[in-house]
């Protein structure tokens, strides 16, 4: 059976043409783009899809050079495509690039990764409600930290958060970190007393006992952290993911969109991308082609109203 | 944990293990050589390798990397004043004066042994205390850090030569200025980058310190037109008599120093082998001719601190540098979550690691010493053949780390003003220093700042803050009140 599933999937590589994936990451080696782009070019080959995969980390500019190289160069490759996330939507809102996914065709996303709220376990608010109690009595009671600048993705999410529970996210205090890891060590040593984080970077923490989730921002509750309320359970309409996706070149032919889409579809229902998000513990997502970019244009206008709210979208 | 360091013995020690230790070290060492390449560019290209083999073998192989370009990164430092990494620009300090002199085998011994000497130590105390340690971690915070980082400013006092003070406070004024190039990291808002994606993340330090020391020397031997060699030629590794009984106290002192600086998150190399270069001039007795503790110092600080930075990253699952963050990614893809399970998860990863490390050094060791004869003759090249060969792999290795022309420009520009700088008389390890420090300096003054919300009595509260102010206050204040005794001697 083993050999003939085999079989068929060398019939399928002859036929799709041998293709050479080309994947521009915008971010140095061993971070998250680089961890997605590495994994499905690895079960696109083992699978047969396509025949090579190579990579190419093109970091700077906070993903302003790899657009513009990817822009540059796809012609030079026989199946380009680039990586990129949430962040992408942030940094066009706040014309840090003369970039947009407008500039690109969407061709897929992979995974999501939800918000996620958490306090020390021994310490801090013990839950949502709690938290926005705190707040309403007094916004600079509670410190918030998060992995990245104001003004960017963990700060939005907060931002969105308190929002929703009509809390002027101008008003308390957010301490940014360089990266999520020296954020999750501010927490465990008080300096901060909540982090606004993705779900990624901070299982290890919950898994260890030493953080506690208090919401997140996924449509429903996530097998990660069972046990944690989603926004809309607590009564705020809230959802949002960092997405990872992939993204061709502008111009690309329906026929070429479309076999992109096959091509991510199979790799979605097979056994060795399904052992890559085990693996990893990622949230799959699954928005293809049109379906993207429908997804892309909502969550930039979630993405832009929070922005104006804080005061940093032009 | 007896039973858990048997078990990484037993891992480490398998065929296949040391096999991977040493491919992992020989590679390390020979990127981390080329001037301008550091453990980052050399792990980034051995991930490929790495992902194909079971978690504790390419973990093994790319802690070996690690250390490994740690170790080779003070030969290019030490031969053509070229640091690679942020770590080794202490060494090049005493240890590029050295090869001048006609030492550089020597020189190179130096930093062979004393790395060796910090980076098994530092496996020794990881060994031990790696659980312990973490803690340590946790209680440095913002305040903390910024005081660490002003406490580490005050070094540029130990660059100045005489009357050199104010010029020395100057050049370190003007990297604290080029720090600041760049997104600020607190509003999210560019500064000084003319609308450039290039300039959008700041000046990279490969850059900056191939420019001001690598290139500007190299054009400042051009300017200068002196074709002088340096009179003895002396290749051979061995060191003088008496060496190893001059350096021994310092790097001692040094590999504990580096050790612990290395578990903070941040630049604990970087900050390690800057506070070790001090220690040893502050404190220096009859080596200021010399060097030898000066090279020492460094090197056993900045090995100790890259093996003190594997702490945070193991035990809490909390990457402390550029490089440790993609080891996580590594260990990420294979499935494998550093944090405080990790010693339950994947006991035998957690020591085999740590005990491949021990052997990791005695590797580098072996493998450099024989080494060192070769390589040392770089420096006995004539000028003309030297120097377009230094120009070449600057060249060469901000390309490569960037793959941008434009950086390439900029360091054209920076080298050319580092050569007026230097005819000036102003002495550049200041406004590299500067440079290095200032993005972490503000990032942390601010969120301190922030913490404050106007009240700053509560540094007050904070028992580890206090200590540091005091040696703050004493790092600053102790040299001007040399100064003003020995004026009043004087008059």
């Amino acid at each position: 059976m083993a050999v003939l599933v085999r079989l068929a999937l060398c019939l399928i590589a002859v036929a799709s043409a041998a293709e050479r994936l080309h994947m521009v990451i915008p971010a140095g080696p061993g971070g998250g783009l680089d961890g997605i782009a590495r994994e499905v070019g690895r079960a696109l080959m083992e699978l047969g899809l396509v025949e090579q995969a190579s990579y190419e980390n093109v970091s700077g500019g906070g993903g302003g050079r790899a657009m513009a190289h990817f822009l540059e160069n796809a012609a030079r490759f026989d199946s380009p495509l680039l990586v990129n996330s949430t962040p992408l939507l942030v940094r066009s809102l706040q014309g840090l690039f003369p970039y947009s996914f407008r500039d690109l065709t969407p061709v897929g996303a992979l995974v999501a990764d939800p918000g996620v709220f958490v306090a020390r376990a021994d310490h801090g608010p013990s839950h949502w409600p709690a938290l926005l109690a705190q707040l309403r009595q007094n916004p600079r009671s509670i410190t918030f930290g998060g992995g990245s600048v104001r003004g960017s993705l963990d700060h939005i999410v907060l931002a969105l958060a308190l929002d929703a529970a009509g809390i002027d996210a101008k008003q308390v205090r957010y301490l940014p970190y360089d990266g999520g890891g020296k954020a999750m060590l501010a927490l465990l040593g008080g300096e901060v007393d909540v982090l606004s984080t993705g779900l990624g970077e901070t299982v290890a923490a919950i898994d260890a006992g030493q953080a506690r989730p208090l919401a997140v921002t996924a449509a429903q509750r996530v097998a990660a952290i069972a046990e944690t309320p989603t926004f809309a359970e607590l009564g705020f309409e809230l959802v949002f993911a960092n997405w990872r996706g992939v993204f061709g070149p502008p111009e690309m032919s329906a026929d070429d969109i479309s076999s992109h889409v096959e091509r991510l579809r199979t790799l979605r229902e097979s056994a060795a991308w399904q052992a890559v998000l085990q693996r990893r513990g990622w949230e799959p997502l699954a928005a293809d082609g049109a379906a993207f970019t429908t997804f892309l244009e909502d969550q930039e206008a979630q993405l832009a109203q929070t922005l104006r709210k804080l005061g940093f979208a032009r | 944990m007896w039973e858990g360091i048997a078990t990484g013995f037993a891992t480490a020690f398998q065929i296949e293990n040391l096999a991977w230790v040493v491919a992992g070290c020989l590679a390390g060492t020979f990127i981390g050589m080329m001037p301008g390449l550091g453990p980052i560019t050399a792990i980034a290209l051995m991930i490929p390798v790495g992902y194909s083999l079971d978690p504790a073998a390419g973990l093994i192989m790319m802690a070996g990397v690690y250390y490994g370009a740690v170790f080779g990164g003070s030969t290019s430092s030490i031969l053509v004043n070229a640091p690679g990494v942020a770590s080794t620009v202490a060494t090049s300090f005493d240890g590029y004066p050295m090869a001048r002199r006609g030492q550089a085998g020597r020189a190179l011994a130096l930093a062979a042994y004393a790395s060796f000497a910090g980076g098994t130590f530092g496996a020794l105390a990881l060994l031990l205390f790696a659980s312990t340690l973490a803690a340590f971690a946790t209680a440095f915070q913002s305040p903390e850090y910024t005081l660490v980082l002003i406490f580490a400013l005050s070094s540029i006092v130990a660059f100045a030569e005489r009357g050199q003070v104010l010029r020395s406070f100057a050049a370190a004024l003007l990297g604290l200025m080029l720090g600041a190039i760049g997104t600020d990291q607190s509003a999210g808002v560019q500064r000084f980058t003319f609308g450039r994606l290039e300039l959008t993340d700041g000046l990279s330090f490969v850059m900056v310190a191939m420019a001001t020391f690598a290139l500007a020397e190299a054009f400042r031997m051009v300017v200068a037109g002196d074709d002088e060699t340096p009179a003895s030629k002396i290749a051979h590794a061995r060191l003088h008599p008496g060496d190893a009984k001059a350096i021994a106290p310092a790097v001692g002192r040094s590999s504990v120093l580096g050790f612990l600086v290395g578990v903070l998150p941040g630049a604990g190399a970087t900050l390690a082998s800057f506070f070790a270069y001090d220690l040893q001039k502050r404190f220096r007795r009859g080596d200021e001719a010399d060097g030898a503790r000066g090279v020492a110092a460094p090197e056993a600080a900045n090995n100790a601190a890259c093996t003190g930075s594997f702490v945070p990253l193991l035990t809490l699952g909390i990457p402390g540098s550029g490089t440790t963050a993609v080891l996580l990614g590594v260990m990420l893809s294979y499935g494998v979550q550093p944090g405080p399970r990790l010693l339950e998860t994947a006991p035998t990863m957690f020591w085999g690691v740590i005990v491949s490390m021990y052997i990791g050094n005695l590797v580098l060791l072996a493998l450099n010493l024989p080494l060192i004869p070769y390589i040392a003759r770089i420096v006995y090249l004539r000028r003309s053949v030297l120097v377009p060969f230094v120009i070449a792999f600057s060249l060469l290795g901000v390309y490569f780390t960037s793959l941008s022309a434009f950086d390439v420009h900029l360091m054209l520009g920076f080298a050319l003003a580092g050569l007026a700088l230097r005819l000036g008389g102003f002495p550049l390890a200041p406004l590299l220093l500067g440079f290095i420090l200032s993005g972490m300096l503000e990032e942390n003054l601010r969120r301190t700042a922030l913490l404050a919300d106007g009240d700053w009595l509560f540094l007050l509260d904070r028992p580890f803050s206090l200590v540091l102010a005091g040696a703050c206050a004493l790092a600053w204040l102790a040299p001007l009140r040399r100064r003003l005794s020995r004026s009043a001697h004087s008059s």
